[in-house]
């Protein structure tokens, strides 16, 4: 074996720790952080046509997840804690902007979309959104978040503060509890 | 050909190595084949296949025994019904778990709770781990029926600890508790048929009409790549794994074995010749194969048996959004018609989609191609598509083609007819009223697409379900370059290259199944595999129950001159 390949061994070995020891909640980390949304057109859940930059620098409050349909265990996590918040917000629920951005554009179809958001409950408000594959990567590149692997994925919630523009990124998977307090202090409830 | 050229190089092999310790933390003990202690008593008053069923639907679609979503809590308090997600979204169909984006889903098959779980090398079997002097301490003594109900209900594990806030804490009924709790039990308890501690078997299957040079485009590589795993002694192997893995990865290899089921005559008793086949010769799973008809009767063989087809050569297969056991490359002629509906629907000009007319050939390419036009065009909330079917063995003239635009004026004319058809297409361009768009398919009309007329050719679109050809060479040199000394060997059949891809997916998921040798887990960990770019198609994708794995498809505009050239008109259509 060269020795690329002992160092390959050594990160795996490096990587099943991690995951015997994944049982214990990962630390979930908070920044603020300034991002540009790039100019591009993404196609939502009824398969209409929507500019990003229009969609998330309206001013209104928005949250932003990436997922994917076919996701087995972030996501599903992620999209109940939007699902869970929506019903925390019975009669501001449309007024929160929830967008999910899909990291599978070849499988997310807007069929799929919304049979996603219907299997979660989703009420208006949350906004699927699937893509180009070349615009899906300038999205995740411009919040930090690319990922070549789909399967390496990794828990994000980014919430827009509606006063200054700037992003809360919260990396790792919140409580009901969590979320409502995050949502809380850039005053979108 | 030469089988050492398949070998794969040391980076491929620690890439797979990668994937499979990744997913060692997850699952893998070597069953060896034997069952947990049975578990055949009625349960919650229920006669015992009727209990299993009740528990396959709780843990598949999160529905309790009466019908309603299952409750549950997870990160904390976050409340989820079983209709969101359920046991099988994470742990997955065979049970064997998952990893994603550094969660890693446990095993809950019956086999692994029954057995105690070690914090390190979680794979091993009590006896190997004497024979290896792994003396490490265990995570958790074996699950009980009790204790695996309070690991359900409350997140606690036989050890004490808590589970990952990601794993659901349910709110069950001790009646429906103890359902779920017999379905675990019995979930990937016992390896499957064709595979034992040193081989596994498999077939590939080829109907009558396919010519020998087809046959041999898929069965040298085929054969070829299983003598080269063969080459390994069971020693060999288990060193080769271990010295990637380490001990965790002691005992995984296994021989392969390839047998060729022909199918004769008619398709209507393929099922019965096939059902000959299994019972002399049980497969862990069918690889390849080829046949120039419909795959239907093979896939509904491979559903009814439970029986994992892995990437037959086909462009005629079933479409289904719930089907389990075949693993296609694409929809086929049906995508096609699928990606001209989308094209048109996103158009900025909406006139081309105002009017459709779809002409459509007799056969199952021109059903499948305007089957995949017609439900798109209405999946996406198009209107009507009128359609005119034509008789068996005819072909569409220009005096019908003339009448039928004069009564019909569309704007866009989808043409699912071969090369018959161009007098009539050529027509079209001195005809004052004529649709803007005329659609043809490029799988349908195979090498005669260089040869549409070239009058036509400014309003002709065309559907092309590959990599643009001037990219394709560098990604099928290798592929083609292995099968170099066979006679009469032909690229354009896509053969041999799409037969090298399936080899890649494979060797990914039969080094990640590792000794957990259920034919759920064949396909589990197939559906966990990253984009894979391969000859043929743009991109290959993979997902829980995505079962076409090209999802996309050029659109083309042939060039002028007598050696014209595919241009494309489209970025690959995927919406």
């Amino acid at each position: 074996m060269t020795r690329s390949a002992w160092h390959i061994a050594g990160l795996m070995l490096g990587f099943s720790a991690m995951g015997l020891l994944a049982q214990a909640p990962p630390p979930i980390k908070r920044t603020v952080e300034t991002y540009t949304v790039p100019e591009v057109t993404l196609v939502n859940q009824d398969g209409t046509k929507v500019k990003l930059k229009a969609l998330l620098d309206s001013g209104e409050p928005v949250i932003v997840d990436f997922i994917f349909g076919t996701c087995t265990t972030i996501c599903p996590v992620l999209s109940a804690g939007y699902a869970n918040l929506q019903m925390k917000l019975p009669n501001q629920a449309a007024k929160v902007n929830l967008v999910s951005i899909s990291i599978d554009p070849e499988n997310d179809t807007p069929k799929v979309m919304r049979d996603y958001l219907k299997r979660y409950r989703a009420k208006p408000g949350w906004t699927f959104l699937t893509g180009k594959r070349e615009d899906i990567d300038k999205v995740m590149v411009a919040f930090n978040a690319y990922i070549p692997n789909k399967m390496s994925h990794y828990p994000l919630t980014l919430i827009r503060e509606p006063k200054t523009g700037k992003w809360i990124r919260i990396f790792g998977l919140m409580s009901s509890s969590e979320f409502v307090a995050e949502c809380s202090k850039v005053g979108i409830l | 050909m030469s089988g050492l050229a398949m070998v794969p190089s040391w980076r491929r092999m620690v890439a797979g190595a990668v994937a499979l310790f990744f997913l060692a933390g997850t699952a893998i003990a070597a069953p060896k084949g034997q069952a947990p202690k049975a578990k055949a008593s009625p349960v919650a008053g229920l006669p015992e296949d009727k209990a299993l069923a009740l528990g396959e639907r709780m843990y598949r679609e999160g529905l309790l025994p009466n019908g309603e979503p299952m409750e549950s809590v997870v990160s904390g308090d976050i409340p989820v019904p079983g209709t969101s997600f359920t046991c099988v979204s994470c742990h997955v169909r065979s049970g064997l778990g998952s990893l994603e984006g550094g969660v890693v889903t446990l095993p809950t098959n019956g086999f692994k709770l029954g057995q105690t779980r070690y914090w390190k090398y979680p794979n091993l079997l009590p006896e190997e781990r004497k024979d290896l002097h792994v003396l490490t301490p265990q995570a958790r003594p074996a699950y009980t029926d009790e204790t695996l109900a309070h690991a359900l209900r409350t997140g606690i594990d036989p050890s004490g600890r808590e589970l990952n806030p990601v794993m659901p804490r349910y709110y069950l009924k001790d009646e429906d508790m103890a359902i779920l709790v017999r379905y675990l039990w019995s979930l990937s308890t016992q390896i499957s048929p064709g595979a034992d501690a040193t081989t596994i078997r498999f077939a590939t299957i080829i109907t009558d009409e396919v010519s020998q040079d087809d046959q041999d485009a898929m069965l040298v590589p085929l054969n070829n790549y299983v003598a080269w795993h063969n080459t390994h002694s069971n020693g060999m192997g288990n060193r080769m794994y271990m010295s990637i893995g380490g001990k965790e990865m002691s005992g995984s290899y296994r021989k392969l074995s390839l047998s060729v089921w022909r199918l004769k005559g008619s398709p209507d008793s393929w099922e019965r010749q096939l059902e000959t086949y299994l019972a002399k010769d049980p497969v862990f799973a069918l690889l390849g194969g080829l046949s120039s008809g419909e795959w239907k009767p093979i896939h509904t063989f491979c559903e009814n048996q439970k029986l994992p087809c892995l990437f037959p050569i086909t462009d005629l297969p079933v479409i289904s959004e719930s089907d389990w056991y075949t693993q296609y490359f694409s929809k086929g002629y049906y995508q096609e018609g699928q990606a001209a509906a989308r094209y048109l629907h996103g158009l900025d000009d909406p006139t081309s989609a105002s009017r459709i007319l779809q002409v459509i050939q007799d056969g199952p390419e021109g059903r499948d191609l305007a089957a995949g036009f017609r439900e798109t065009w209405k999946e996406l909330g198009q209107g009507a598509v009128k359609e005119l079917r034509l008789a068996k063995g005819e072909s569409l003239q220009a005096t019908t083609l003339r009448t039928l635009l004069q009564q019909e004026k569309p704007t866009t004319l989808l043409l699912w007819h071969g090369a018959k058809a161009f007098a009539a297409l050529e027509g079209l361009a001195d005809q004052a009223e004529r649709p803007g768009v005329v659609f043809l398919s490029s799988r349908l009309l195979g090498a005669e697409t260089y040869g549409i007329p070239e009058k036509a050719r400014p309003f002709t679109w065309i559907t092309y379900p590959y990599r643009a050809p001037e990219d394709e060479p560098k990604y099928s040199r290798y592929a083609n370059s292995l099968l170099k000394g066979l006679p009469k060997h032909k690229p354009e059949t896509r053969i041999s290259t799409r037969t090298y891809a399936m080899l890649q997916l494979f060797q990914a998921a039969l080094m990640e199944m590792d000794r957990n040798t259920y034919r759920d887990n064949f396909f589990d960990r197939i559906g966990m595999q990253r984009d894979y770019v391969l000859p043929d198609y743009l991109r290959l994708s993979f997902g829980p129950g995505q079962r076409y794995a090209s999802k996309g498809c050029f659109i083309m505009q042939l060039s002028s001159g007598s050696e014209p050239k595919l241009v494309r008109k489209s970025d690959w259509v995927i919406h």
